[in-house]
């Protein structure tokens, strides 16, 4: 039998039922919750403290707490598993984290702020104190344009081809009326001060009401790509003075979102080349320092999302999400604790790197011996397609790494820091990463940043508009289709060097 | 006697071009395809023996990994490489004519579109195979087909698209093209196209890799 219990997350007010095990991590991510050094039990930024009910503790958990100086009721959520009724209490919403772990040093001013990730697939909104740097509240849905396709080409496919640009921008700001109304009804009724937008270039465009046309085809360029500003009033808010400003993009399908990632790495003050790889779809790529900065994006496909994998799927409940090997055995894990139904994008990894470490896929890529499938489970297993769907995705990100890296002439050995952002990133076991040669750095140079869009968006609530102006002045974009050798460095990417 | 177009065979499948080359790695310090191909020419093999025997069925050989997912981009590109090494050799018979090919087809990424490599690996299959392969290269509008047709009349045309917002370009061009000559053959493929797209756009063939575009072009030569 198994057992469910209730997690009330305060101050969201928010209450969830879950499995009996589900570890904290799972469930607090998508209410904006940054793991800021990966869920390593060495950073606190993910602490929460226990208001009712309790979490209960292992050995090392008790160890990482008191090296970090926490005591009870705070437990890292990052180590902690659901074990019974309990109330929690976000402790991250009372700082920020920057990415070394510092608290973010911020200019208190009167009033509040919004900060928005508007994502292609969900949207969170966080209301912001802007006095004391605190979350107030949160608010996260699903993108209601979803419903016309996953993923930006076929948003630009209804848009352009369907003539649904309206329907898309209607939507979406409807959302958003809604979700910043629900947020404005906490601040007793104080109008904010700002509400800044972060998306990418479709979503600009479509939240903005910017033609698409140029985004459908060859070169993808478009002229429309700046910050817009909107007042209350036009997006139908109660609130008036509130300054509305949607992040203006920085390239081609290179967004606002991942200009809100460079604040959030602070890569644009940095005095070493870091690099901020987000390893969703579109596989955006930043790499720079605080003189010069370039991006792309490469084009690396879902597969990391579970899409186009024979048994792929997101990370929820009854993914599996790492793979190890004990013994000669296989060893998964499954997300909530559940019998495994599919894998998600970090099992996909450690199962690649697993089936190459025992030799049951070679270094092209092919599955040997005479077998079709690569059992994981009694039910999950991988194909030879869903190795070759890994392979071009995770080429894509390499060969754009090596591109960017090469034009701006650095070596690995250069990088001082690699940030890995999205929901995706945060999961991954970085051996493994390493080892099927995504990113083929030292471990101890990546950093997880969670959700990177949010984090910068909120960082620049406390800023004037100039930094976002310097970064634009440094930043340069690069269409990786313009390299001649792409197809040999592309292909080379493909291989799993040993 | 044959044992050398037997190893020219392999060479090409797998991916040896010539001696120095150091792909595939258990093959090294072995004679690649270049070497092999001016042996067997040297030796009395006619050139029409060498590409039919040795180089066609390597990269049809190597066309059939790809297919069944055995074999993936970089083994094709290695191929390819093999081959045209070889190719170097053959060529020459090729303009005196006393080697034919079997037809001309016509490839080009469509219009607004720059993914090239699955077009690229089509190429490179179909010159295998025997074909004389035109270019048009990426970001293909009707004008480029038009003045290759006419250049290259009776070629056959590919048309590649990796987007989906690109691929509905193809119908216009296919109209275009039909209402030239309604005789000329429209192949289209790419990620995103189905057999569905290809018969609503009115297209002639669609096949998700090149290795049935190469059986659907040999049925073409036996067929006429
Ligand atoms: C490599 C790649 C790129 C490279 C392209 C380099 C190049 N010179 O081609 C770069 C990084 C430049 C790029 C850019 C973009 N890309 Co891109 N890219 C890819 C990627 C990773 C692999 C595509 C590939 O080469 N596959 C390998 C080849 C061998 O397969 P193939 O082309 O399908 O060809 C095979 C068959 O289809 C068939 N075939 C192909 N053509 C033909 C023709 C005929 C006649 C026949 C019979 C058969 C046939 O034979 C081939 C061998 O089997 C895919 C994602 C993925 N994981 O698949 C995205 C992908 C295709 N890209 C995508 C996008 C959106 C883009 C961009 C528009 C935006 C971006 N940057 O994010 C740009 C625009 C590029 C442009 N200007 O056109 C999307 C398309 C989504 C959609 N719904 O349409 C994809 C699916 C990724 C995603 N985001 O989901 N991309
Ligand atoms: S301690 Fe949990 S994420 Fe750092």
């Amino acid at each position: 039998m198994e057992h469910h219990y209730t997690v009330r997350l305060e101050p969201l007010g928010k209450q969830i039922r879950v499995q009996a095990g589900t570890p904290l991590k799972d469930i607090l991510f998508p209410y904006g919750v940054e793991f800021p050094c990966g869920g390593k039990g060495l950073c606190g930024g993910c602490r929460v403290k226990v208001l009712q009910g309790s979490v209960s503790l292992d050995e090392e958990h008790k160890r990482a707490l008191e090296k970090l100086g926490l005591k009870d009721p705070w437990r890292l959520a990052c180590r902690s598993r659901v074990t019974g009724d309990v109330t929690l209490e976000i402790g991250q919403f009372d700082t920020f984290i920057l990415a070394d772990s510092s608290p973010f040093h911020f200019h208190p001013r009167p009033g509040y702020g919004i900060a928005f990730d508007l994502g292609t697939t969900t949207l969170v909104a966080q209301l912001v104190s802007l006095e004391s740097g605190e979350v107030v509240a949160v608010e996260t849905e699903v993108n209601p344009q979803a419903r016309y396709g996953g993923d930006v080409i076929s948003r630009i496919e209804y848009a352009v081809l369907q003539q649904g640009a309206d329907e898309l921008t209607r939507l979406i700001r409807e959302k958003f009326a809604a979700m910043t109304g629900r947020l404005l009804r906490k601040t007793g009724g104080t109008p904010p001060e700002k509400i800044l937008i972060a998306g990418n270039t479709v979503m600009h465009h479509l939240f903005c009401g910017r033609d698409l046309a140029p985004m459908a085809s060859y070169p993808f360029e478009t002229p429309h790509g700046d910050a817009c500003r909107f007042t209350a009033e036009e997006l139908g808010l109660p609130a008036d003075h509130t300054e509305i400003l949607f992040l203006p993009v920085l390239g081609s399908f290179v967004g606002g979102d991942i200009l809100a990632g460079i604040v959030a790495t602070g890569l644009d003050e940095s005095e070493d080349p870091v690099i901020l790889v987000d390893l969703g779809t579109n596989g955006e790529i930043v790499v720079g320092n605080r003189d010069r900065i370039l991006c792309a994006s490469t084009a690396a496909g879902p597969a990391f999302e579970g899409t186009n994998i024979h048994m792929g799927m997101r990370a929820t409940t009854g993914a599996i999400s790492s793979v190890t090997v004990e013994g000669g055995e296989i060893k998964t894990h499954v997300i909530g604790n559940e019998k495994a139904r599919g894998i998600c994008g970090s099992g996909l990894i450690d199962a690649i790197a697993v089936f190459l470490d025992t030799g049951q896929i070679d270094a092209g890529g092919r599955i040997t011996g005479d077998r079709e499938r690569l059992p994981l489970t009694q039910e999950v297993f991988l194909t030879q397609k869903d190795v070759r769907e890994l392979q071009l995705a995770k080429s894509a990100i390499a060969s754009g790494l090596h591109i960017l890296m090469d034009r701006l002439g650095y070596g690995p050995q250069d990088i001082s820091n690699v940030y890995v952002s999205g929901a995706f990133g945060t999961f991954i076991n970085l051996t493994n990463t390493a080892r099927i040669g995504l990113l083929d750095f030292p471990e101890e140079k990546i950093i997880k940043m969670g959700n990177t869009a949010l984090l910068g968006t909120k960082m620049l609530l406390f800023e004037d508009g100039e930094r976002v102006d310097r970064i634009l002045r440094k930043t340069a974009h690069l269409s990786l289709e313009s390299n001649p050798r792409f197809q040999d460095i592309f292909a080379d990417n493909m291989m799993f060097m040993p | 006697m044959e044992d050398i177009l037997e190893k020219l065979t392999i060479a090409v499948k797998r991916g040896k071009a010539d001696k120095n080359s150091p792909y595939p790695p258990d093959m090294k310090g072995q004679e690649g395809a270049d070497e092999l191909t001016a042996e067997a020419l040297k030796m009395g093999f006619t050139a029409e023996e060498v590409l039919q025997k040795a180089l066609v069925k390597g990269m049809h050989l190597i066309g059939e990994d790809f297919s069944a997912g055995k074999a993936f981009v970089p083994e094709m590109l290695m191929a390819a490489k093999a081959m045209k090494a070889a190719m170097k050799h053959i060529e020459p018979f090729f303009k005196s004519g006393s080697v034919k090919q079997k037809g001309t087809v016509i490839l080009g990424t469509v219009q607004g579109d720059l993914h090239d490599i699955g077009k690229n690996l089509l190429g490179m299959m179909v010159e295998g195979a025997g074909w004389k392969v035109v270019d048009l290269g990426a970001d293909t509008p009707f004008e480029k087909f038009k003045g290759a047709l006419e250049e290259h009349p009776g070629a056959i045309v590919g048309m590649s698209a990796l987007l989906t917002t690109t691929m509905v370009n193809m119908k216009g061009i296919t109209e275009k093209i039909k209402a030239m000559n309604p005789d000329t053959i429209v192949m289209v493929g790419g990620a995103p196209l189905s057999q569905e797209f290809c018969d609503q756009i009115g297209a002639d063939f669609y096949s998700p890799d090149p290795q049935g575009a190469t059986e659907f072009l040999d049925g073409l030569v036996q067929s006429s």
